[in-house]
This record gives C-alpha cells, sequence and structure tokens, in this order.
C-alpha cells in the first residue's frame, strides 16, 4: 500500500531525492521545492538531449504533446517487492541534492553520493546537483567524470533555469534508458515475480506454469515502461497482448495489473477530456481490476502475503478518480458511489494484515471523505488513524497522531482557538449578543456531542504527553477542563489539573496558549467615577458649556427620553490619560481544586491602558469579583475583550464574550452547566462593555472643608461661613470653572465666593484656593421638632443628615481648549468635569418660635414744653411729608411726657430647647420707610437695651413695638373703595382697583414685617436669625390697619409760650425731658398760677377737615374739673364747641389758660366732632352710616400741679 | 440473544439530545464512545442521503466493521439514529416509530424547549423498554 495513490500513479517515474553530504535541512527543502516544481517534463523540451540511438521502441510516442511524470521521492524510499509487479514502484533515478559551501570537498561529496545510489540497484540514472559551489570547487577537476552537476552561483531565476535543463537532460536519459530495457526485455527473457509467486523450491508443474505467464508478464512490463515513456499508445498496444496471454495462463494479479495499466494508459492518452463513456469505462475496468484482484487471492501463502492491499488500492484509485471527476462536474454525483467504495474499503481494511497498510487505507479514506466534504467521517477516520498510531508505542507515531487528531478537532468543533481562524464576529457588539435570536444562540453550540469531544481531546492529551509536546498537552487539557468540567469527576479534574502542571513545568516562562483554562471571568461591572471626577462633556456652543450633557439625575432611565433604546443602553464610558481606572470583573472556579491564579489583568487590545496584575486565589467551588485596573496612557477608543491570565503556568486570553455565550448557552439549557451559578455567585445581568473612550489629561479639583469634612452642625436659622479648599490634583490647569447647587434645600446656601474661585483662575497644577460659602440653617420639618422637642433630645435630629437633604455645590471646571483658536469642527473639545461638594449640614433645633401677639398699651402723656415730634414736623413741613424721617425717633424710649396712646407691641415668644444658651436681640431695618421713594440709607435702628438671654430649657418674651410702621399720612387710597375719590388723592386714577390697594396693603405689611428681625447668638460662633415672618403676619393680619394707618387727627398739649418766664429754663435741657422719671422738673405748673397751655390738633389728612374741637380736664379721680359745682379749675378761653378748620397735613393751635386750685395730677384730654367727613374719615372710623358724626378722641395727657409751698 | 444497540436523537443543529446504549451486550465504555463516534460520522452520509429520497426510515445507511446505522428521519429534521448489528429491520421500524411517537410527546410538553437535551427519565425508561421489546 501505498498514500496519495491514483490511477496516474502507474505512469509515474520514481526519482529519489537524497541530501548528499552535510546540507542544512532548510537548504534541503529549498532545493527539494526547486526541484519539484519540475515534476512534469514535456517531450518536446527533451528533444534536445534526446539521441535516438536504436530504433525506439515506442513508436508511437506523441512528441509534441506528451510528457514524462516524475514522482519525487524525498529522501528516497526503501524497494518495494512488488517492483516487478509494478515498474512505477521502481527508484528509476537518483537525484542528491549538495550544499558545496557546508561540504567544501566534491570528491568525498561524489564518493558519499555514489554510496547512497547502492542502496538503489533499480535506478537508471543518477545525478548529483551541487549548489553555490566556490570559485576553487568550480575549477575543480575531481568532479570531471562523476554525477555531480555544479550549479554556479547565480539568482533564483538562472538557477531554476539551469535545473530545468539538468531535469530536461535527466528526462531525456532515462528516456534513452527505458528504451535499451525495453528492447532488452523484448529480445531476452526477464523473469518476473511477486511475493504472491511462492517462494519455495517449485515444483516442476509450476516452473512451466512460471515460464507460460512469462511471456504476458513481460508483455505488462513493457507496457509500464512505455506507460513511464509518456506513450501510452504503445503502452495500450502491450497492455491489450498482455491482457490476453495473462487471461489465458490464469495469472489474474498480473491480469489486473495489466488492467490497471491500460486504464492509466486510457487517462493518460484522453488527457483533459471529460466525458461521461470515459468516466464509465474507467469505472468498468476498474471495478473488474478489483474483481480480478480479489480472484487472485491464493489461500496457502495468505497469511504471509495477500494481494488485497492491491486490491484496496484499486479501490481507493477508483474512489479517487470518481471524487475527483464529481468535483468538477455538475452533471453526475458520484459521492454515493464513492462512499460506497470508501465503506468497502474500510471493510476490507480490518482483514490486512500490516499495520501501516491499514494505517494508509485509513489515511486515505479520510482523505478522500473530506475531498468529498464528509468532514465528520473524514474525522472518524482520522480518529482511527490515530488510534492505529497509538497502538505503536513510540515517539513519532504519537507525534503524528497528535497532528491527525489535532486535523480532527475542527469536526468534533473541539478546536484550538489558536488553529482556529481568528473570530469573525468580532465586531458583533455585546448589545447584539442579547438579542441574539434563539436560533442563533443554538448555532453557538452546534454539534455539542460532549462524550465525542471529550474523547476526542482526551486523546490529543495522551498523544501529546506521549509525543512530549507539553503546550499542545497544556492546550488540550485546558479545553478539557474548561469545557467539560461537568462531565469530569473530581479525580478526574485533578488529573487534569496536574496534567496541566506537569505541562506548564516544561515549557519556558511565560509561554502563551490559546486556549483558557480556569477560571471562568466575566465582566461584573464597570464602576463610575465618583462624584468627585465625574466627567461632563462639553458643549462648545454654549457658555455654561456643562448644560444638557451627562444626565445629572440620579436616574438612569428617563421615561421622556425617546430614541432607539439599544442606542440608549450603548453606555459611554470616559477615561482620562493617567487617572487609574477600574474594571470588576468576577471569576468561577467550578472545579474540585483550587485555582491559583499568579497573575490577572486587563488586556487591552488598543494598546492604550498599561493594565495592572493582580494575584487570586479561588477555593474549589467558588467565585470572586475582583477590582482590575489600569492606567491609560494615550487618548483614543479603548477595547477590553478579555483578561490575560497566568495560571497553571502558562499565560492565556479570556474573553468575556466566550463566557457570556457559555451563559446565554446555560440559561437554554443548551450547555452542560453554568459555571457561575454552580459556584454560588449570585445572578448578574449581562454586563455590556460600553464604548470607552481615553480622553488627554483634565484638571482635577480636589475639594475639602476647611475645619474638617465632617458635617456642619448647625442650629435653625443659623448663619455661618464655611470655608472650602480646592486644589488643583490633576496635571493641567483649570481655566474655566462654575459653581452652582443642587440638592434639597438650595436656598440654604446664601452666598459662595465664586469670584474667589474665578479671579484664581487658571488653577496651576497642585494650587488651591479657598472659597466661603455663607449657610444659613433651614427650619426643620413641622413634624419633627414635636418629635424632638418632646424627647428633649438634640441629638436625635443627627439623623436629618443621612436623608440627604443637605445641598450640593456644584463646581463645573475644564481645562483648556486645545485648539483655542478656531473650534475645528469634527474635534470632540476635551470634556470638563463636575466636582460634587456635599455641604454636610446637620441642623439642630435652635430657638424655637413659640407664638406672637400684639398687644396694645396706653402710657398717657405728660404736659410739658417739650413736644410731641409733630412739632418738629412742622419745622421742617417744607419737606414732603412722608420723606421726612423721623430721625431723632429713639424707638422704644417711652417719653413719659409725651406718652403712648394705642402703643401697640408684638410680643413674641421664644422658647429654648436646647442646652445651650440663647441670646436675642430684635433689630429694625429702618431702610425702607415705605416701599416707595427708598433712596434713604440704612438706618439701623436697634434697641439700645441689652440683649435677651435665653437659658437652655427656658422661654422668653421679646417685645416689639410697632409704633414707628404708621404711616404719616392717612392716605385715602387704602380705606377709598370705589369710584369716590376726591381730588386729594393726587394722581392716583380714579380707577384705582381694588386688587391694587390690596396689593399695596400687602406689600406695605411685608415691608413692615420684613424690617423685623430677630438675631440671635449662641456661644462665641453662633448667631443666626429667626425666622419668623409667617407668625408676625399671622399675629398682625387681623390689626394691620391699625398698626399702619394713623388717627386722622393728631393732638397734643403743650405749655404755651406766653408761660416762657416759667419755662424757660425746661426748654433748654431738652434731654432731662426724656427721662421717664424726672417728673420733678417735668413738673413746673404750680397751683394758683395762670398757666397758658394750648392744644395742638394736626390732620393727618390730605385734605382739609372742619373740626369742633373741645378741650375737657379731669382730675385723679376722674371728675371733670371744668365744668360742674365742684370745679377746681379755673379757665379762660374757649374749651368747648371751639370750631377750627385743619388744613392739610398741618396743624392748629388752639391757646387757652387754666388756674387749678388744688396742686395734684389732672388728666387732660381733647376731642373733635369732625363735619362733613369724607369717606376716607369714615372709613377709618368705620362708621356705618354717612350721618353719623364722627369723633375723635386724643390720647390723655398728665398735668402735675405742684403745690406753691 | 446478545446484541450491540446505541440509540440517539440528533436535533437538526446536528447536536444530541438523547442517547441510550440500548444493546444487551455487557457495556464497554470504550465501545460506547466508538458506537457514537460511528454515529456522529453517519451524520455526514444522512446528510445527503436526506434529501434523495422521501422515505423516513432509511434502512443500513451507513455502516463500520460489522456495525451498521439505521435512520428515522423526521419532518422537522429531527434524526433518530441507531447504531445494530442486528438484522431485524421490522423492528427496528417499529423501535423507531415508537420512539417518534414518544418524541412527539415530549415536544408537546410546554417547558421543553424545542433543540434542547431529553432529560425525562420516563422518556428514557420508555425508549428501553422499546428497545428491549423490539431488538
Amino acid at each position: 500500500m501505498e498514500p496519495d495513490a491514483s490511477i496516474e500513479t502507474s505512469s509515474m517515474i520514481r526519482v529519489a531525492v537524497l541530501p548528499i553530504a552535510s546540507i542544512p535541512p532548510l537548504l534541503f527543502q529549498d532545493y527539494a521545492a526547486m526541484l519539484l516544481r519540475h515534476h512534469t517534463v514535456s517531450l518536446n523540451s527533451i528533444s534536445s538531449f534526446y539521441t535516438e540511438h536504436q530504433k525506439s521502441p515506442f513508436a508511437n510516442q506523441p512528441w509534441d504533446s506528451g510528457s514524462l511524470r516524475f514522482k519525487f521521492m524525498l529522501g528516497g524510499s526503501p524497494p518495494s517487492p512488488w517492483e516487478d509487479f509494478q515498474s512505477n514502484r521502481k527508484i528509476l533515478a537518483v537525484i542528491g541534492l549538495c550544499h558545496c559551501p557546508s561540504s567544501p570537498d566534491l570528491l568525498s561529496v561524489a564518493n558519499q553520493f555514489t554510496a547512497a545510489c547502492k542502496s538503489y540497484s533499480s535506478s537508471l540514472v543518477q545525478r548529483c546537483f551541487a549548489f553555490c559551489p566556490g570559485d576553487s570547487q568550480l575549477e575543480e577537476e575531481s568532479c570531471k567524470g562523476s554525477n555531480i552537476v555544479l550549479f554556479p552561483p547565480a539568482d533564483r531565476q538562472t538557477q531554476e533555469f539551469h535545473l530545468q535543463t539538468m531535469v530536461q537532460d535527466i528526462a531525456a536519459s532515462l528516456l534513452m534508458e527505458f528504451e535499451k530495457w525495453v528492447l532488452q526485455a523484448e529480445s531476452g527473457g526477464t523473469i518476473l515475480k511477486t511475493p504472491l509467486d511462492s517462494q519455495a523450491s517449485l515444483s516442476s508443474e509450476e516452473v512451466i506454469k512460471a515460464k507460460k505467464r512469462r511471456l504476458g508478464r513481460a508483455q505488462k512490463t513493457i507496457g509500464d515502461y512505455c506507460l513511464l515513456a509518456g506513450s501510452p499508445v504503445d503502452a495500450n498496444a502491450h497492455y491489450s497482448t498482455a491482457l490476453e496471454l495473462t487471461r489465458l495462463t490464469a495469472d489474474f494479479f498480473w491480469h489486473a495489473g495489466a488492467m490497471e495499466g491500460s486504464v492509466c494508459a486510457l487517462l493518460i492518452d484522453r488527457m483533459g477530456q471529460k466525458d461521461p463513456v470515459l468516466e464509465d469505462e474507467v469505472k468498468y475496468r476498474y471495478n473488474s481490476v478489483i474483481l480480478h484482484y480479489r480472484k487472485s487471492f491464493i489461500q496457502d501463502n495468505a497469511q504471509r502475503v495477500s494481494p488485497l492491499s492491491f486490491e484496496l488500492e484499486a479501490t481507493l484509485k477508483l474512489a479517487r478518480f470518481l471524487c475527483r471527476y464529481s468535483a468538477y462536474s455538475l452533471m453526475q454525483d458520484f459521492s454515493k458511489e464513492v462512499v460506497e467504495l470508501l465503506t468497502a474499503a474500510a471493510d476490507g481494511a480490518t482483514s490486512l494484515i500490516d499495520a501501516s497498510d491499514k494505517l494508509v487505507v485509513y489515511v486515505e479514506i479520510a482523505r478522500l471523505f473530506g475531498a468529498l466534504g464528509y468532514h465528520r467521517k473524514a474525522a472518524f477516520f482520522s480518529r482511527q488513524v490515530a488510534q492505529l498510531y497509538l497502538q505503536q508505542d513510540n515517539k513519532l507515531a504519537a507525534i503524528s497522531a497528535m497532528q491527525v487528531l489535532a486535523m480532527t478537532t475542527k469536526a468534533y468543533r473541539v478546536q484550538s482557538r489558536a488553529s482556529s481562524e481568528p473570530s469573525h464576529d468580532d465586531g458583533q457588539t455585546y448589545a447584539d449578543g442579547r438579542k441574539m435570536h434563539h436560533y442563533s444562540i443554538v448555532s453557538l453550540f452546534e454539534s455539542q456531542w460532549s462524550t465525542l469531544q471529550m474523547v476526542v481531546l482526551r486523546e490529543i492529551l495522551l498523544s501529546a504527553v506521549r509525543a512530549g509536546d507539553p503546550l499542545a498537552a497544556w492546550s488540550a487539557a485546558a479545553r478539557l477542563l474548561r469545557s467539560y468540567y461537568p462531565l469530569i469527576t473530581p479525580a478526574g479534574q485533578n488529573g487534569l489539573a496536574s496534567a496541566l502542571a506537569n505541562s506548564a513545568v516544561r515549557l519556558p516562562l511565560g509561554t502563551r496558549c490559546g486556549d483558557p483554562a480556569l477560571p471562568f471571568i466575566r465582566l461584573h461591572s464597570f464602576p463610575l467615577h465618583s462624584s468627585q471626577m465625574d466627567i461632563v462633556k462639553r458643549n462648545l456652543a454654549r457658555e455654561d458649556w456643562w448644560v444638557g450633557s451627562a444626565p445629572s439625575g440620579p436616574f438612569i432611565y428617563t421615561p421622556f427620553s425617546k430614541g432607539e433604546p439599544t442606542h440608549g443602553d450603548k453606555q459611554e464610558l470616559t477615561w482620562v490619560v493617567g487617572e487609574p481606572v477600574q474594571v470588576l470583573v468576577e471569576l468561577a472556579n467550578p472545579c474540585g481544586f483550587e485555582v491559583k491564579v499568579d497573575s490577572i489583568y486587563l488586556s487591552v487590545h488598543s494598546n492604550n491602558l498599561d493594565a495592572f496584575p493582580v494575584s487570586v486565589n479561588l477555593p474549589p467551588n467558588s467565585s470572586k469579583v475582583i477590582t482590575l485596573s489600569g492606567i491609560p496612557t494615550k487618548e483614543g477608543p479603548v477595547s477590553i475583550p478579555g483578561c490575560i491570565v497566568h495560571c497553571f503556568g502558562v499565560i492565556t486570553e479570556h474573553f468575556f464574550k466566550e463566557v457570556d455565550n457559555l451563559l446565554i448557552g446555560a440559561t437554554q439549557g443548551l450547555v452542560l452547566s453554568d459555571p457561575f451559578r454552580s459556584c454560588g455567585a449570585a445572578k448578574l445581568k449581562n454586563a455590556h462593555v460600553p464604548n470607552i473612550s481615553v480622553v488627554p489629561p483634565l484638571p482635577l479639583l480636589v475639594s475639602h472643608v476647611v475645619g474638617g469634612d465632617s458635617s456642619v452642625m448647625l442650629y435653625e436659622g443659623e448663619i455661618r461661613d464655611v470655608w472650602i479648599s480646592l486644589a488643583n490634583a490633576g496635571t493641567v490647569p483649570v481655566e474655566q470653572a462654575h459653581i452652582s447647587f443642587s440638592g434639597k434645600n438650595q436656598d440654604s446656601i446664601v452666598s459662595v465666593a465664586s469670584e474667589t474661585l474665578k479671579s484664581a483662575l487658571p488653577l496651576k497644577p497642585g494650587a488651591e484656593v479657598k472659597i466661603c460659602a455663607t449657610l444659613k440653617a433651614w427650619q426643620l420639618g413641622i413634624t419633627d421638632p414635636d418629635a424632638a422637642s418632646s424627647k428633649g433630645v438634640p441629638g436625635t435630629l443627627g439623623k436629618q443628615v443621612k436623608d440627604g437633604s443637605s445641598p450640593m455645590l456644584l463646581i463645573h471646571y475644564a481645562g483648556q481648549l486645545i485648539n483655542s483658536g478656531e473650534p475645528q469642527t469634527g474635534s470632540v473639545p476635551p470634556p470638563g468635569r463636575r466636582l460634587v461638594i456635599p455641604l454636610n449640614i446637620c441642623v439642630l433645633q435652635g430657638l424655637s418660635f413659640v407664638k406672637a401677639r400684639l398687644l396694645s398699651m396706653e402710657i398717657p402723656a405728660r404736659v410739658g414744653e417739650t413736644y410731641t415730634k409733630l412739632v418738629q414736623l412742622e419745622s421742617d413741613a417744607t419737606e414732603r411729608v412722608h420723606g421726612s424721617e423721623r430721625q431723632s425717633d429713639r424707638f422704644m424710649k417711652i417719653d413719659p411726657y409725651r406718652g403712648s396712646w394705642g402703643l401697640r407691641l408684638l410680643e413674641l415668644e421664644l422658647s429654648n430647647p436646647t442646652d445651650v444658651v440663647f441670646e436675642t436681640s430684635v433689630s429694625l431695618d429702618m431702610e425702607r420707610p415705605n416701599n416707595k421713594d427708598s433712596s434713604s440709607h440704612c438706618t439701623c435702628a436697634e434697641f439700645g437695651d441689652p440683649k435677651t438671654r435665653i437659658d437652655k430649657e427656658c422661654t422668653a418674651r421679646v417685645l416689639i413695638p410697632l409704633e414707628h410702621f404708621k404711616l404719616p399720612i392717612l392716605d385715602g387710597s387704602f380705606l377709598v373703595k370705589g369710584s369716590q375719590n376726591n381730588g386729594n388723592t393726587g394722581g392716583r386714577s380714579p380707577s384705582f382697583s381694588e386688587k391694587d390697594i390690596k396689593a399695596e396693603l400687602n406689600a406695605s405689611t411685608k415691608s413692615l414685617i420684613s424690617r423685623i428681625k430677630v438675631r440671635w447668638q449662641s456661644g462665641r460662633n453662633s448667631s443666626g436669625e429667626l425666622d419668623i415672618k409667617d407668625a408676625i403676619q399671622a399675629a398682625l393680619q387681623a390689626s394691620v390697619m391699625d398698626v399702619l394707618l394713623p388717627d386722622p387727627l393728631t393732638f397734643g398739649f403743650r405749655l404755651a409760650k406766653s408761660s416762657l418766664d416759667h419755662s424757660a429754663k425746661l426748654i433748654s435741657p431738652k434731654k432731662s425731658d426724656m427721662q421717664v422719671n424726672s417728673l420733678g422738673s417735668g413738673g413746673s405748673i404750680n397751683a394758683h398760677d395762670m398757666t397758658a397751655m394750648e392744644v395742638l390738633v394736626r390732620n393727618n389728612t390730605k385734605e382739609t377737615i372742619k373740626i369742633d374741637l373741645s378741650i375737657t380736664c379731669k382730675d385723679v379721680a376722674g371728675e371733670n374739673c371744668i365744668e360742674g359745682d365742684k370745679a377746681t379749675v379755673l379757665w379762660e378761653g374757649v374749651l368747648t364747641g371751639i370750631g377750627k378748620e385743619v388744613s392739610p397735613l398741618q396743624e392748629i393751635r388752639h391757646v387757652f389758660s387754666l388756674y387749678f386750685l388744688i396742686p395734684g395730677e389732672y388728666t387732660m384730654s381733647a376731642a373733635a366732632v369732625i363735619d362733613d367727613a369724607n369717606e376716607v374719615l369714615r372709613a377709618r372710623a368705620r362708621t356705618r352710616s354717612s350721618d353719623e358724626p364722627i369723633f375723635c378722641r386724643g390720647p390723655p395727657f398728665h398735668v402735675r400741679v405742684n403745690g406753691t409751698a | 440473544m446478545a446484541n450491540t444497540a446505541c440509540f440517539m436523537i440528533v436535533s437538526k443543529n446536528d447536536i444530541p439530545i438523547y442517547e441510550a446504549e440500548v444493546g444487551t451486550v455487557p457495556k464497554k465504555e470504550d465501545a460506547a464512545h466508538q458506537h457514537q463516534f460511528i454515529l456522529h460520522a453517519a451524520l455526514d452520509i444522512v446528510q445527503d442521503m436526506a434529501w434523495t429520497t422521501s422515505a423516513m426510515f432509511l434502512k443500513a445507511i451507513d455502516r463500520f466493521n460489522d456495525l451498521v446505522v439505521s435512520v428515522y428521519i423526521k419532518v422537522i429534521h429531527t434524526r433518530l439514529m441507531l447504531l445494530h448489528d442486528s438484522r431485524n429491520d421490522d423492528g427496528i421500524k417499529s423501535f423507531f416509530q415508537e420512539v417518534h411517537e414518544l418524541y412527539i410527546k415530549t415536544l408537546l410538553n410546554p417547558l421543553y424547549l424545542p433543540g434542547s437535551r431529553i432529560t425525562s427519565s420516563h422518556f428514557d425508561t420508555k425508549v428501553r423498554a422499546l428497545a428491549r421489546k423490539y431488538m
């Protein structure tokens, strides 16, 4: 049996190609390859070398179309016992290849060549080709006469041409030798024998038989030579004769051989023709060849030799022929016939005696099945071959077995990743993978013949171990372990682990293998940037470049974002050059032994990430999530398809996608087991690799709150400055920065010194800037204080911090734009960043407001030289009334001489539930006496009195006088409803709507309220303000009119100028009058003295009022002491029914004199009845009918009358 | 009579979804592998033959040594394959028909995903019983 046999083999001249002397193997291969190209030499090209010595026996040689075919046997081959039977089995020529520089002595080369040729006794021509001879060798004489042909050093083309010429020479020589041989054979009697013929001493009968047969055999052999000489017609003639002769002598074996030769001659003759008739002819003849070979089976020497191999060879030749033919023809499909032939050959192979023959048959069957496209069949027979190899217990056979098995891996789908073509679906994204249709998932696991796959892998492992190929062994063990661990017993798993370890020992350090072993690795997640390092895309078109970039909210999915969801879930991830990044991966070891991962790091195909290796130990049946980190080195996209793992002594690359596919298969029940689930790992949603891009270095702001990053404890309403230090920890200066607020309670940030930050730009790397933020603690919720105050433990409020009620400072900052000149279209600007500084504010319950009340108070005034402010008002009467400010207004000093009638006070009750002391002070912001014409400067009136101290767990009350908020004029605008305005309302439009009035009233009320501020202080550095606006408004709501609006008329008494002689000294020390208790000095009225007094009436409205003024005086008992029987006061002037007319905003005086008979306390009061009151006054007086007289009563004034003592 | 038989169901994606050694010959692990290898290799031939004939039962479609492969091809290209050494064609045919029926019953199970492995022990028991009955 010979491999690669085909029908045409019979026409090929065997040439042994031998390496002569010490030729390097690579050069030998190179020269041999050059030689192998000349396997066919056309007859007309050799005609120049051919000389016809005698008449050629090949009469019909086609000189113009025919050719000689060579079969070069590299390294030669041992002589076959069947040489006589088939002449093409003879080595007819020997070609030696020699490399002169490595073997300088040509003589010894010649000797060696001659020696090598000795073993090829059948060779007719010998040549030794010596390449690249040196000059000295070229000149050497010794090789003349020997067969050495020197190839002078030249370029390749010339050498090839030279070689072709030499081959043609050889061909011509062979042709002449064949002629010689044929002529000799025709004349002389050559004895042709085969091993089939009995070797024992021939009996006479057999000798006769052999003699008979000799002629037929000779004819057959001549036919063979004709065929070799490229003359099929001659060959056919001889074969026909031989067929006749052998048939007559019942020499079936030779008959079949001759028939085989005739088919070959037929094919050579019809070379290149394709017709079905030829096809059928060949088929028919070959079937009879096979039949005759079978017939030639002789029982008696079956043990020793059998023509079976020829029968099988013929079968395979036919199969090859049909197979080749069916590959060309579309009309006929011979695959069924080929399969039958091959099946028959396989059946026959079992009874072959020689193991190597069996091997060859199986190899051929496998090749033919492969050629037919029956890969599984081919793999099956390849495996048979491998098993035959494995039966021979030697290393070379094991290597062969390993190589044959490696060829089967594709059919059994266990091929090594290194040998398989690069996966074509690399571009397939994870998103696509998730949407994969069920059937395409199934296709991923096609041909999961796990039993077979395991067997094949085990055989590969076994052969690799035997062959001493540690890498192949490692790879097979890794594949076996990774794919089939659920089917392998723990003992088997341990065995594989030790096989891996043993192989690794023999491998050089750092060997890489395409097939990953354990552990299974899947992508767990990509941790997002911390809020401190958030990266924000820059929108160049806008000044506020951060707007509309990354979603800043906590929601990844917003129901409003439209667009295809597949696009949406493709996350974008930005990494920055030089800043470490992290990726979480999950490792699983589902096997029963501990896996020691020496190092694992991210595999980055884009070469722009420095990955940091880590080592992990995975106990049996366990999984672990680990963090792999790296530093991006170059900008551009990053792709992370998997991890590089150094485990079991070999470096392998593990792709995430393969594990993902495996997991998909596991969910569909197509794969044996999910390695992660069997290890108890949590089910993980398919993490997919986002688009990662690396951007150039960005600035990096790092913040900390000066004085500690822990939360700031503030009492409600407390105002405090917090200093925040910002440092640039990046390598690029910060060029732009903007501060904004977010989160809850944003209004608690009163101000942030963003100017400071702006002015510090550009912030160089390493530079630091401190900015100040003013915080004001917000009020705690309404429900909370109740709970807290009932417990009385302020610490319980600490939980307030955790609910995220604190505001945050957002700082958007960015480095320089690379091309600051004109932004190129298409170029993406480097992104900016966002720094989130959470202001951890812990608000504690502070001073709390209990309630507000409006109180009124009446203190009678004293009649004296000093006068009310109204006097002073008169002096600057030229000024606009409402513009004049009562500058001297010492707010809460009650002037005993002036008194206060209808004084209204706002009482605030404050409680202090905390354990610290609070001091409060009330201030009135007098900035805006009314909301119009606020040209005035800041005049903040504050009480002179000390602060009110509220001890812990105490309550206190604070009084706020509201007197000052009275408007100077009683303006109709507040009161008049409807259109009944008279002209005095000035420029106001008559169609003054009610809404506007209300609005104005509200505004003035609001301004009133906003001017009242209750500030508090606690300890050294806590201070704040109570937020009591709502409470005050509630308290004032009912009587806001009374508080705000003045009475239409103001009354006042004073001593008249006529008594100047008495009171002169009293006027000058004005300050003394202010003292509350200086009754003595104030009481300058003496009894039994005519005291001139005057009553002042001021009109607070904008129109003239006619009044009917009357004055009364009462004694301590309240008796009227002017009129009646017991009048104790005499008087001069008019006291009742004084008809007066007061012009708007002016005052009148009415002088009268009193003569007190008895010293003591008297009370004087003035009253007036307003005639012809207008709407404004009526509204103010809240009269019910228009007829009702309006009665105005002034506040009481005290008069102290001293005795005359 | 001791005989060898290996029965397999191969889905249309060439995935074996059921396999059983149903012969009465004492099991040898190597032999079992060999049976599967033969059946796997026979798929090539079945694949070609399936399109040339309308018959569902393909008798002795392939052989290796003394083992013969018979195949019953379903409409959805699921193949019931039997490797056997007995020549009891009628029995084999009946066996295939009955197993086919069983397989259809399995397919009707809403929890069974077509194309995945048949893990039902009931199916296994029934198949083995049928094998004993017909071979």
